[in-house]
C-alpha cells in the first residue's frame, strides 16, 4: 500500500518535472532563435516546403556557416503547412530568418512588410547585380521599388516518357520537332493499343496546369492573364481554341477524369500506367530515382505549329518558368547574417552547386548547365535546352493566384468530362477570375 | 453577506489557485477565439490579421445569397441524417448481443472498438485506397466497377460508409454501459408476465436506454455537423464528386485558410454556431416526451 503511494508521489513529481522542463525548452528555444547578432554559434534558421532539395542547400548552408561562424537550421514543412506555418509567424512574431517566397503568395507578404527591404544590401554588395538573374522572377519579388527577394531558381518543363510502353506498342520515342498535335496523336494511339492493360497515352487533369495546359495554351497565342495583371485570358479566342485542343485531344488519351481524380500522375506513370507526361524541372529527382529510371527519357516540349510552316517559330514553344526567392524576416534579429546568408546562396558559386547537387536549376542566368548532368545516366538536358529553343513565359499570377487558381480548375472539372463545354465553362471562370482581380 | 472566515478565504483561494490553469486555459484557448471569431465575422479582414475594418452584417448578407453556403450545408445534413440512425441502429444491436454471456466477448468487444483507436486520417487514407475504382481492393474483389468516390450519385454514401464503419465502435461501447446499468429484474418480472425477447427489447431496453441514446443522438449530431476530415482526405478536390460532399466546416476551412478570408470564414461558423443552437434547442425541448431516467 505505503509502496504504491511513494511510486505514485514519485509519478506525479517526475510527470510535472517533465512538464515544466518542456515548457523551459519551449521558452529558451524561442530565445535563441531571436536572440542572435552578438557572433559565433548562432544559429540562422531557414524555412522551406521541399525535402527533396534539403541535403543539398544544407551542404551549402553549411559551407556559408563554416566561414561566417553561424548554424543554419533547416525547417522543412509540406506546401500548405509551409504557408500556415508563415502566416501564423508573421501573427505571432515567430518567424524563420530566412524563407522561401513564391508568385502566390509573393504580393501579399511583400505588401504586409513581413519581408526585410534588401535594397540597402544589394546596393553595398558589389558581388550582387540583379540583371545576372531571370527578369520576370526579379520583377515578382520586387514592389514599389524596393526588392524583397533574391531569384534562388527556376525551372522550365519537359516531357518524360516511358520507352518501355512505346516499345511495346511500336510507336516512335518523342522527338525535339514535334508539335502538340504530334504529342496528342501518339498518346492516343498508346491509349487505344493499351487499352487492355490498363495502359494510357498520357496524363493531364485540371491541377497540371503550370507543368501542361498553361504551355499548350501560351504556346497556342493564348494566355491565362493580361500583361496588367488586372484581366483574365481565359474567354480569348486563342486561349479558348487551345483549350479545346486539350479537351479534344490530349484529355481523351488521358486516363478517365474520374481516375485521375482518384490516382496521381506520377503514381501512375511510375507503375508503367502512363506513356508520356509533361514534368517540371523540379520532379526530376523523383524518377531518377525510381525503380525503372532506365526506361524513362525526356524530349523537349512540342511546339504548336500556329502558322503552319512545318517549323518552330519564337513563341510556339512556351515554357511556363517561375522561381523562388529567397527572402527574409523583416524583424529578424539578425539582418546582416540572414542578408549575407542569402548572398551566398544566390552567388554564381551558389547557384552553380546548386545546380551541380541537382538541387534545382538556378536563378542565376547561365549556371543551370550543370544541372543537366546532376543525375548520372538519365539525361535531362531538354530542361535546359528549352532556354534556347524555345520562349520561356513566367508563371501567370497576381496578388492573389490561389484564388483563381483553384476555381479555374474547378470550374474546369465539367469541361474534362464534357469537353463540348469548354468554351462555356472558361467564359465562366473568366468572369469569376475577372471578379477576384477587380477586389484586388 | 455572512464575512468569510479565514479559514473559508484561505480554502477559496486555494481553490482558485488549483482550478486556475483550467480557467486561464480556457479563457484563452476557448473564449477569447469565440469572441474573436464573432468579432471577425462583421469585418473584412486584413492580411495577417492587420487592419480588419468593421463592415457591420455585409458579410452575413452575402452569406444568405451565397449558394455554396446551403449546398455545403445539405451536404452535412444530409451526412448526419443518413449516417446517425444506421450507426446508433448497428450499435445498439451489436451492444444487445454482446451484453450477454457468450464465448469470445471480449475479443469481439476489441474488434468492434478497434477503428475508434486509429487516427480518423489514417482510415481515410485505408479507405481511399480500398475505393479507388481501377485498383482498389472493393472493386477486385466483388468484381465490379463501381466509381466509389468519384461518381457524384455515390460519393456521398461511401464517406458515409466509412463514417458509420468509423463511429460503431464508439457508440457500441456507450450503449453496453446503458445495457449494464438496466437491472436483471426488469426483464425477469416481464419473462414471467410472457414477455418475449422482442417485446422486451422495445419496451423495456428501449426505454431504459434512452437518456444514452439522447446522449448519442445529441452528440452525434453535433459531430456529423462538424465533419471535415474525412471527405477531405478522403477524395481530391479535383473530382467531379467533390462538390457533393464538401462539408460546410470545409468550406469556413477553405475560406478562412486556403483563401485567407478570415472574416468570411468567421461568418459561416457563426452560422453554423446558430444552427446548432437551434438544434441543441429543439433536441433538448423534446427530450421530455420521450427520454425516461429511471
Amino acid at each position: 500500500m505505503k509502496k504504491g503511494i511513494i511510486i505514485k508521489k514519485g509519478l506525479a513529481l517526475g510527470l510535472s518535472a517533465v512538464f515544466v522542463f518542456s515548457m523551459a525548452g519551449c521558452g529558451s528555444s524561442g530565445e535563441n532563435s531571436g536572440n542572435g547578432g552578438s557572433g559565433g554559434g548562432d544559429t540562422i534558421r531557414v524555412g522551406i516546403w521541399d525535402n527533396n532539395q534539403l541535403a543539398g542547400l544544407q551542404e551549402i548552408a553549411d559551407e556559408w556557416g563554416e566561414e561566417n561562424g553561424y548554424n543554419v537550421e533547416f525547417e522543412v514543412l509540406d506546401w500548405s503547412t509551409y504557408w500556415t506555418m508563415l502566416e501564423a509567424g508573421v501573427q505571432g512574431g515567430e518567424m524563420p530568418d530566412v524563407f522561401w517566397m513564391h508568385s502566390d503568395n509573393a504580393t501579399k507578404y511583400m505588401g504586409a512588410g513581413v519581408l526585410l527591404d534588401l535594397n540597402d544590401y544589394i546596393e553595398n554588395d558589389d558581388a550582387m547585380d540583379l540583371s545576372n538573374y531571370y527578369e520576370g522572377i526579379t520583377e515578382l519579388y520586387n514592389m514599389d521599388g524596393a526588392q524583397y527577394a533574391i531569384p534562388k531558381d527556376h525551372d522550365t518543363i519537359a516531357v518524360i516518357y516511358n520507352k518501355a510502353i512505346f516499345d511495346k506498342y511500336g510507336v516512335e520515342y518523342p522527338s525535339d520537332d514535334w508539335t502538340w498535335e504530334d504529342y496528342a496523336d501518339a498518346a492516343q494511339e498508346i491509349s487505344e493499343k493499351g487499352k487492355a492493360d490498363g495502359v494510357y497515352g498520357t496524363y493531364c487533369n485540371v491541377a497540371n496546369d503550370q507543368d501542361t495546359w498553361y504551355n499548350i495554351v501560351y504556346s497556342y497565342g493564348g494566355e491565362i492573364i493580361n500583361d496588367d495583371r488586372t484581366a483574365s485570358g481565359l474567354d480569348e479566342q486563342a486561349t479558348i481554341d487551345a483549350m479545346k485542343f486539350v479537351a479534344d485531344e490530349i484529355v481523351p488519351a488521358c486516363p478517365p477524369q474520374d481516375t485521375m481524380a482518384s490516382t496521381g500522375g506520377d503514381t501512375m506513370f511510375l507503375s508503367g500506367l502512363i506513356g508520356m507526361e509533361c514534368q517540371g524541372s523540379w520532379a526530376v529527382g523523383t524518377f531518377a530515382d525510381a525503380d525503372n529510371a532506365s526506361d524513362y527519357g525526356w524530349a523537349l516540349l512540342p511546339y504548336a505549329d500556329v502558322n503552319g510552316n512545318g517549323q518552330c517559330e519564337p513563341g510556339e514553344r512556351c515554357s511556363i518558368y517561375n522561381g523562388l526567392g529567397w527572402a527574409a524576416y523583416a524583424n529578424t534579429k539578425n539582418p546582416d547574417a540572414a542578408y549575407s546568408l542569402i548572398s551566398f546562396f544566390c552567388s554564381e558559386e551558389g547557384q552553380n552547386k546548386q545546380s551541380e547537387l541537382g538541387v534545382t536549376m538556378s536563378g542565376y542566368i547561365g549556371c543551370s548547365e550543370p544541372f543537366a548532368k546532376a543525375f548520372g545516366d538519365m539525361d535531362i538536358s531538354p530542361f535546359v535546352d528549352i532556354e534556347e529553343k524555345g520562349t520561356l513565359v513566367f508563371r501567370p499570377y497576381s496578388k492573389d493566384t490561389s484564388l483563381w487558381m483553384d476555381d479555374n480548375s474547378e470550374i474546369l472539372v465539367d469541361a474534362w468530362t464534357n469537353p463540348d463545354n469548354m468554351e462555356a465553362d472558361l467564359k465562366q471562370a473568366a468572369d469569376n477570375m475577372n471578379q477576384i482581380l477587380a477586389d484586388e | 453577506m455572512k464575512k468569510m472566515t479565514s479559514r473559508q478565504k484561505s480554502e477559496a483561494i486555494w481553490g482558485l489557485a488549483f482550478v486556475a490553469p483550467t480557467i486561464i486555459g480556457l479563457l484563452i484557448l476557448n473564449y477569447y477565439p469565440i469572441f474573436e471569431t464573432f468579432y471577425q465575422s462583421v469585418c473584412k479582414t486584413g492580411d495577417f490579421g492587420i487592419g480588419n475594418e468593421f463592415i457591420g452584417l455585409k458579410n452575413f448578407v452575402t452569406l444568405i445569397h451565397d449558394k455554396e453556403v446551403f449546398r455545403t450545408l445539405f451536404n452535412s445534413f444530409r451526412y448526419a441524417a443518413v449516417s446517425l440512425p444506421v450507426t446508433i441502429a448497428i450499435s445498439l444491436v451489436l451492444a444487445v448481443l454482446l451484453n450477454r454471456k457468450m464465448k469470445g466477448r471480449g475479443i469481439y468487444r476489441t474488434i468492434y472498438f478497434l477503428p475508434m483507436v486509429c487516427a480518423p486520417a489514417a482510415v481515410a487514407m485505408v479507405w481511399k485506397w480500398l475505393f479507388n475504382q481501377n485498383y482498389g481492393l472493393l472493386n477486385h474483389i466483388f468484381g465490379t466497377d463501381i466509381n466509389w468516390i468519384t461518381d457524384p450519385k455515390i460519393a456521398w454514401i461511401s464517406v458515409i460508409i466509412v463514417g458509420v464503419w468509423s463511429g460503431i465502435g464508439n457508440n457500441m461501447i456507450l450503449l453496453l454501459g446503458g445495457l449494464q446499468d438496466i437491472p436483471k429484474d426488469y426483464y425477469e418480472a416481464a419473462a414471467i408476465d410472457g414477455s418475449t425477447g422482442i417485446h422486451s427489447f422495445f419496451h423495456i431496453t428501449i426505454p431504459l436506454l434512452s437518456p444514452m441514446l439522447f446522449f448519442i443522438i445529441q452528440t452525434g449530431i453535433i459531430g456529423a455537423l462538424q465533419l471535415f476530415d474525412l471527405p477531405f482526405m478522403l477524395m481530391d478536390q479535383s473530382s467531379r464528386a467533390w462538390p457533393t460532399v464538401k462539408t460546410i466546416t470545409y468550406l469556413f476551412y477553405e475560406y478562412a485558410f486556403e483563401k485567407g478570408d478570415k472574416g468570411y470564414g468567421s461568418t459561416i461558423v457563426v452560422f453554423m454556431v446558430v444552427i446548432i443552437g437551434i438544434i441543441t434547442f429543439i433536441l433538448q425541448k423534446t427530450e421530455k416526451k420521450w427520454v425516461h431516467y429511471e
